[in-house]
């Protein structure tokens, strides 16, 4: 999955505004950012990527780029 | 509370069928490991009993059902029969038609007759609400006995066919938060040393110009094809406003009783999801004081909840003990606490 692809899939299957300059910004500080999110990205990743994620792994993904490094690599 | 006490004198509890745990509904839905360790970590309830079988989507329990089983077991652990009843109060946020309410048709059952009968349409608070619509008309001493009744069935909004994967945000912690059951309560102004006494009950709104925090809708037949979300939580809006609200609860309580907090022996915190009534409960900061929870094992069944908190409690409450009891309705932003004493 590419950059491109991984942010369209955020903004349209979350619906959080962001933008590919976002990915490296931590978690928090992305306005609304939230525990449910975390779920539903995990979910649409799993879908889309067709790998499964694991919940630590993405307990330690402290940004979005590091949530797209878990199905990128 | 006017010149007798008014005391409760039992309670009794009743849930639908088996416990559902995550693993139950992560295969029902579809849902793998992920989503499982996702509920446990983040949500933490384990299990929740519901009206629908979880296979065919069949509603196998009414709230009537459920409200007669709980209202028996209390009137017989209150060693009465149903002709000792004079009022009868029952909140509920999922009544199982408008009309006749589901007070009545519990009532019926019961062959409660003749005496004073009322439903409120209510939240999280509808507990605390019966206690207060109870206590004020046994301290006008026109009553003596009151039967409460809180429950909810949310048989209509579980969707066991729904597809969680594509479900927003909003509407998915819906489907592990919540769970069905009612609870009833015999109170009275009967003298009885052993029951606790309600020393102070608290409802009240205060949600001027606040959008609220949970919508649940009704359809009838010109809108039954509303693209509308039937059931809607903001979850952020919760998680940022129950602590709080829930700690000035605790503190007008203590305030008016001029209670210490260290002197309160046992709370009942509001029971939204395990994870979040751990963040309440450090909030309120009770430290010399048992919490007594269920939402681990029962999951959120609204308007009955403080019932099942309360039947745990009166089977540990001896004098002299004090309690109390918050919940929070963020429907509305409705505060609402209870304080009880055994002496």
């Amino acid at each position: 999955m590419t950059t491109a692809d991984f942010v369209r899939l955020v903004r349209d299957e979350l619906g959080l505004e962001v933008a590919e300059g976002d990915l490296d910004r931590d978690l928090d500080e992305l306005g609304g950012w939230d525990s449910v999110h975390l779920l539903a990205i995990a979910v649409s990743l799993e879908r889309h990527a067709g790998t499964q994620v694991s919940l630590p792994d993405l307990l330690t993904a402290r940004t979005l780029g590091a949530i797209h490094g878990l199905v990128a690599a | 509370m006017g010149a007798k006490p008014v005391r409760v004198l039992s309670v009794g509890t009743a849930l639908p069928g088996p416990p559902v745990d995550t693993a139950a509904l992560a295969a029902r839905f579809g849902m793998n490991r992920l989503w499982e360790q996702w509920v446990d970590t983040f949500i933490g309830t384990r299990s929740r009993h519901l009206a629908v079988d979880l296979e065919t989507g069949r509603q196998r329990h009414t709230l009537a059902d459920l409200g007669e089983t709980a209202a028996r077991e209390a009137i017989a652990d209150a060693r009465l029969s149903t002709e000792d009843i004079d009022v009868v109060v029952l909140g509920t946020a999922t009544p199982d038609e408008l009309m006749p309410t589901t007070v009545n048709v519990v009532a019926d059952r019961l062959r409660i007759d003749g005496v004073p009968t009322f439903q409120l349409q209510s939240g999280c608070s509808g507990a605390v609400q019966t206690f207060d619509v109870a206590s004020a008309l046994l301290g006008t001493g026109a009553y003596r006995t009151a039967l409460v009744i809180g429950g909810d069935v949310i048989a209509r909004h579980y969707d066991v066919s729904a597809d969680l994967h594509a479900v927003p945000p909003e509407e998915l912690v819906n489907y592990v938060l919540f769970g069905d059951g009612a609870g009833a309560a015999v109170l009275t102004t009967e003298e009885d040393a052993d029951a606790p006494v309600v020393r102070r009950v608290l409802t009240r709104l205060t949600g001027l110009d606040r959008e609220p925090g949970q919508v649940l809708r009704w359809f009838g037949l010109v809108d039954r094809a509303s693209a509308q979300a039937p059931a809607r939580e903001d979850y952020k809006a919760i998680e940022e406003s129950v602590p709080v609200m829930a700690r000035e609860v605790a503190d007008e309580l203590l305030d008016d009783l001029g209670w210490k907090r260290e002197e309160v022996d046992y709370l009942l915190p509001p029971q939204l999801s395990v994870a979040m009534t751990a963040k309440i409960t450090a909030g309120l900061d009770f430290p010399g004081a048992r919490e007594v929870s269920c939402v681990a094992d029962i999951g959120n069944n609204g308007n009955a909840l403080l019932f099942f908190q309360l039947r745990r409690l009166l089977a540990e409450m001896r004098g002299p003990a004090r309690a109390i009891a918050v919940a929070i309705e963020s429907s509305k932003w409705i505060k609402s606490g209870l304080a009880l004493e055994t002496l």
